[in-house]
């Protein structure tokens, strides 16, 4: 006990030291104590007003990442943490996706007309960003699992806000005992890690050389059963099962938010856990273990497994749920040469992907909301009704094909590219199967995506369904769409940031 | 210059959008004022067009005329240096002569156009959006742009003959954009690997310049295209696998048999002005990539696969011809007719002589004034009774004589008629095929055959619909209804049929142009 005293100043100074680089947090924190106390004390005279403080704190963050977006590694709280370039693009990508998924919330009347409020939707959505936040800077296993689990229960919140029926109440059941489950593999893959390594810090070097010298096969275990958390944020086949129930039952705007910035978080933990699960890779005994090509292999079954079973959804949102554990397949193909474009392919990729998901949801809340439909077969003659949205609708499903003139296009290639120079770097037959899938897997995807312009287009409805007036969402939506055309010629408003 | 031809039409397009929806009467007038401007636009660049041989083009970035080249993308990628993407434009003597024929054909589709009713707001916004593609491929000298401009031409064309096709149209958009978006998928991956290869060499980062692509020298030593290194994928080399991708890309459009068959479909469902543009541009495009792309990028590649590419310029030929004579509705005819004609370019193409390559853009230009006049002379017949079988009429010539001369202009010049463009561009091709020594003389014999079986059915046709005595399904009620051509229709007739004499009276209207660009390229393919 003595041996430790001297180390308590130094170890107050590190803290003190630390807080200073974490406004950003404590900006969250502050904006999540606010809300609570003014949906507790205040909601009934002012009823956005829960709306207007998250609002100001994603924006003041935003602001903040855009100006720290450069500045040194430093870590914090004893190496708990890394705040550098990279943390804080994540960090950005989160906060756009939440402000977003705050706007979305306030021109949603299903919740907003709900008896509950929307105030401790709110609360959560900064609860949950704190989360991702942390995760996208953690450097440590147990830190990784703290905040993991923070990101995990706002989202079971989330999903389970309104449960106005049984397969809504089902697929947040679902959703909270399958993550649980999850966690709770992950925590056990971290308690062996901790016990061949004894250090749960895994940027210490010595982790990943005590982790060589335990045998292929157990750290294989292990660094597998951690792997089978992240998978569960990221959705990846084979552990995807969640995904399509949650994103249909779940209120419209929170799956629009499931399906980007919780996928996100897992992409930077990934990252992050990159060399981690890689060490086994250098090593000449790779007979029982080798992450790359179980990536490759799980990339390649999330864009098949996700793109041929979205061809025979009808829902929106389960057509939607199922296009996205395809893109999720996509993007890990950067990783594999993240050491070079990886990286940047895929933070441009993540960008235009909030964009474009988030423009596809706002639009399917928008037209359910008008005119109560959600099947794809009944979008017939809506391209007649409402030429505006349905054209929006079009630009951003063009987008999520990847196809000219947008920037999912741009996107699509830069991934494609990097993929193409981890091909070249490695000459893995793996990588080149995965490649091919991926183009095939465009094709497939313009099938089930352009069902919507088919029906709502090419077919004519004998039931004219009068849609009334354009809510803020469909400006929205807009504005997104055409942010889509605008980044295609201008993809530099992004690069620069990267 | 180019940016301006490129760009008006989206202008145009935006500006009917924004417009209030009173002044719907004016949109075909705004896009009509769109193409007769191109069409003066691109007139001045033919006639100050420079053919001498110190502007040939092809392989030589400094001797494309009206070059545009502005930074667009540039992206650091680490270990592997810098990533390109410039906004470069030009033209040389293969790309101006379309430049022409797009303004020529589009201003006919915008006449045509006068028949759609419905919906104008989105049509003619789709339609210039093509406009703009169409001339982007013709002038985009960077590959990346080329791509984007070749995947723009998608989506118009999609709705275009989704909202406004016939009865199967659903079927025949989706089979059209399937098909082709096949092909452009593998294309983006050879288009990467291109970019892995090849070096700027004057900034030293990797690239999506096409004329750079060219030359041998600027591929990395061991790249996955150095012609050097050689590389194996499947245990091809990787060279030869790049140009067969990228020829099925391009021959999908032009289309190739067996790779057809989105053709006919998509013809007889889209409505007259997008036959028109299909037939008369979009062909055009397939034939323009093969020799901009995958001849100039690939020639070892493709002198390798000659053989093949003339054995299906011929079967093109044949088969299309064989077809176009088993059918009983004219537009399947004439669709088929395209397939057979489009084959002589392959053909002209695959031998690599002087005369061949002259002959195929020969043919591309004659074609595609030729078919826009077959499918505008269709669309008029279609639009007075809703019929277009050939067993419901007989007599035509005597019911309406001045559409019936405009008929047999158009046919007896697609028939190869000595004194129309088609006869020449024919005869090149054909001289080219048995002049070439990578083709045997028995494909230049069978591709004769083909102009026999097109006077064939063309012949059999003229006789069955126009000659004999007046004989219509519709009886009494259609002799009403079938009046003759309107003056609409002879303002886009006449040009169409003065481009087909002119060029078959004065050859050297075409060929003083681009004849300094062919023989480069011949020289850059044949090494």
């Amino acid at each position: 006990m003595n041996d430790l005293i001297p180390l308590i100043s130094s170890s107050i100074n590190d803290t003190l030291a630390s807080l200073s680089h974490f406004y950003a947090e404590i900006i969250l924190a502050a904006g999540f104590l606010l809300v609570i106390l003014a949906d507790l004390f205040l909601s009934r005279r002012f009823t956005q007003l829960c709306f207007l403080i998250s609002l100001s704190t994603l924006l003041l963050l935003g602001v903040q990442s855009v100006i720290l977006l450069n500045t040194k590694t430093v870590f914090l709280f004893g190496g708990m943490l890394k705040l550098d370039h990279t943390s804080i693009l994540f960090k950005l990508l989160f906060c756009f996706s939440s402000l977003l998924f705050a706007i979305f919330i306030r021109y949603n009347s299903p919740l907003q007309k709900h008896v509950k409020g929307t105030g401790d939707l709110f609360a959560i959505l900064l609860a949950t960003l704190l989360g991702m936040n942390l995760l996208a800077m953690s450097m440590n296993l147990l830190m990784v699992y703290i905040s993991i689990e923070m990101v995990s229960l706002g989202s079971y919140l989330m999903v389970s806000y309104i449960s106005a029926d049984k397969a809504q109440t089902e697929s947040a059941m679902k959703y909270a005992l399958f993550g649980a489950v999850c966690s709770a593999i992950m925590l056990y893959g971290i308690s062996l890690l901790y016990g061949f390594t004894g250090t749960l810090n895994f940027n210490d070097p010595a982790f990943i050389n005590a982790l060589k010298n335990v045998s292929g096969l157990s750290s294989g275990v292990a660094i597998s059963l951690v792997f089978i958390g992240v998978a569960f944020k990221l959705s990846i086949a084979p552990l995807h099962f969640w995904a399509p129930d949650v994103y249909e039952g779940a209120p419209t705007p929170v799956t629009a938010f499931l399906s980007t910035a919780p996928k996100i978080a897992g992409f930077a933990i990934l990252i992050g856990l990159l060399p981690v699960f890689q060490s086994e890779g250098g090593q000449t005994n790779t007979q029982y273990f080798d992450f790359n090509v179980i990536l490759a292999v799980l990339a390649t079954a999330s864009m098949l497994i996700g793109n041929f079973t979205a061809i025979w959804q009808n829902n929106v949102k389960r057509m939607l749920a199922y296009s996205s554990i395809g893109h999720t397949g996509f993007m890990l193909m950067a990783l594999f040469a993240f050491q070079g474009s990886g990286f940047q392919a895929l933070i441009f990729y993540m960008a235009v992907y909030i964009v474009m998901n988030m423009a596809a949801f706002l639009i399917v809340d928008e037209i359910e909301e008008q005119t109560g439909i959600l099947l794809i077969d009944e979008y017939k003659g809506m391209g007649k009704s409402n030429a505006m949205l349905m054209t929006t609708f079009v630009i951003v499903l063009v987008s999520l094909t990847g196809l000219p003139p947008t920037v999912g296009f741009t996107a699509k290639f830069l991934v494609f590219s990097s993929a193409f120079e981890a091909y070249r770097n490695t000459d893995s037959a793996v990588i080149l199967i995965m490649i091919i899938t991926a183009a095939i897997s465009t094709l497939v995807s313009l099938f089930y995506y352009f069902k919507i312009p088919l029906n709502a287009f090419l077919r004519n409805s004998q039931i004219q369904v009068m849609a009334p007036g354009n809510s803020p969402k469909a400006y929205l939506g807009l504005l997104l769409a055409i942010l889509l055309l605008v980044l295609i010629v201008f993809p530099s408003v992004i690069v620069k940031l990267i | 210059m180019l940016s301006l031809l490129i760009f008006l039409p989206i202008a145009a397009a935006i500006l009917i959008l924004i417009l209030p929806s009173r002044f719907e009467k004016v949109f075909k007038h705004i896009c009509l004022g769109v193409s007769i401007i191109q069409f003066l636009l691109s007139l001045f660049i033919y006639l100050n067009f420079n053919s001498g041989t110190s502007a040939a083009g092809i392989s030589n970035a400094g001797q494309y005329q009206l070059t545009e080249k502005l930074p667009w993308i540039r992206l650091d990628l680490g270990s592997i240096g810098k990533l390109e993407i410039d906004y470069f434009l030009g033209i040389d003597g293969l790309s101006m002569p379309f430049l022409l024929l797009s303004a020529l054909v589009m201003f006919v589709a915008t006449i045509a156009s006068w028949e759609i009713k419905t919906n104008l707001r989105a049509y003619y916004p789709l339609f210039l959006l093509l406009n703009t593609a169409v001339i982007g491929v013709f002038c985009a000298l960077d590959f990346f742009l080329f791509y984007i401009f070749y995947e723009l031409m998608l989506l118009p064309l999609y709705f275009l003959i989704g909202m406004w096709g016939g009865v199967r149209r659903e079927y025949a958009a989706i089979k059209f954009f399937l098909y082709t978006l096949f092909g452009s998928v593998f294309m983006l991956l050879v288009i990467i690997g291109l970019y892995f290869s090849v070096t700027d060499p004057t900034s030293g980062n990797h690239t999506f310049n096409m004329i750079l692509m060219m030359d041998p020298a600027n591929y990395l030593d061991g790249s996955i295209f150095s012609a050097i290194a050689n590389q194996e994928l499947f245990g091809i080399s990787a060279r030869l696998l790049a140009f067969i991708v990228l020829f099925v890309a391009f021959a999908i459009k032009v289309p190739i048999v067996p790779l057809h068959t989105w053709l006919p479909d998509a013809h007889v469902e889209a409505p007259t002005p997008v036959s028109i543009i299909l037939a008369g541009l979009l062909l055009k495009v397939g034939g323009y990539g093969i020799l901009r792309i995958c001849y100039s990028i690939f020639p070892d590649a493709a002198i390798q696969s000659s053989w093949w590419i003339g054995l299906i310029g011929m079967v093109s030929i044949l088969y299309g011809a064989l077809n176009a004579l088993a059918q009983t509705d004219l537009k399947r005819m004439i669709a088929y007719s395209s397939v057979s004609h489009m084959g002589f370019v392959l053909l002209g193409i695959a031998s690599a002589t002087t005369e061949g390559v002259s002959g195929a853009m020969y043919q591309m230009i004659s074609h595609g004034a030729l078919s826009a006049m077959l499918f505008f002379l269709v669309g008029m017949i279609y639009n007075r009774v809703h019929d277009r079988e050939i067993s419901s009429f007989r007599g035509l010539s005597e019911l309406m004589p001045q559409f019936s001369a405009f008929v047999m202009i158009a046919f007896f010049a697609s028939l190869g008629l000595p004194g129309f463009s088609a006869f020449i561009a024919e005869a090149f091709s054909l001289i080219g095929a048995f002049t070439s020594v990578y083709l045997p003389e028995w494909m230049a014999i069978g591709g004769s055959v083909g102009i026999l079986l097109s006077a064939a059915y063309f012949l059999w046709t003229l006789q069955r619909m126009f000659f004999g005595q007046i004989r219509l399904k519709g009886g009494e009620e259609w002799k009403t209804t079938l009046y003759d051509a309107n003056i609409r229709e002879k303002i886009a007739l006449l040009p169409l049929a003065a481009l087909a004499l002119l060029l078959g009276i004065f050859p050297s209207l075409l060929f003083d142009k681009m004849n300094a660009s062919v023989l480069a390229f011949v020289q850059l393919i044949t090494g």
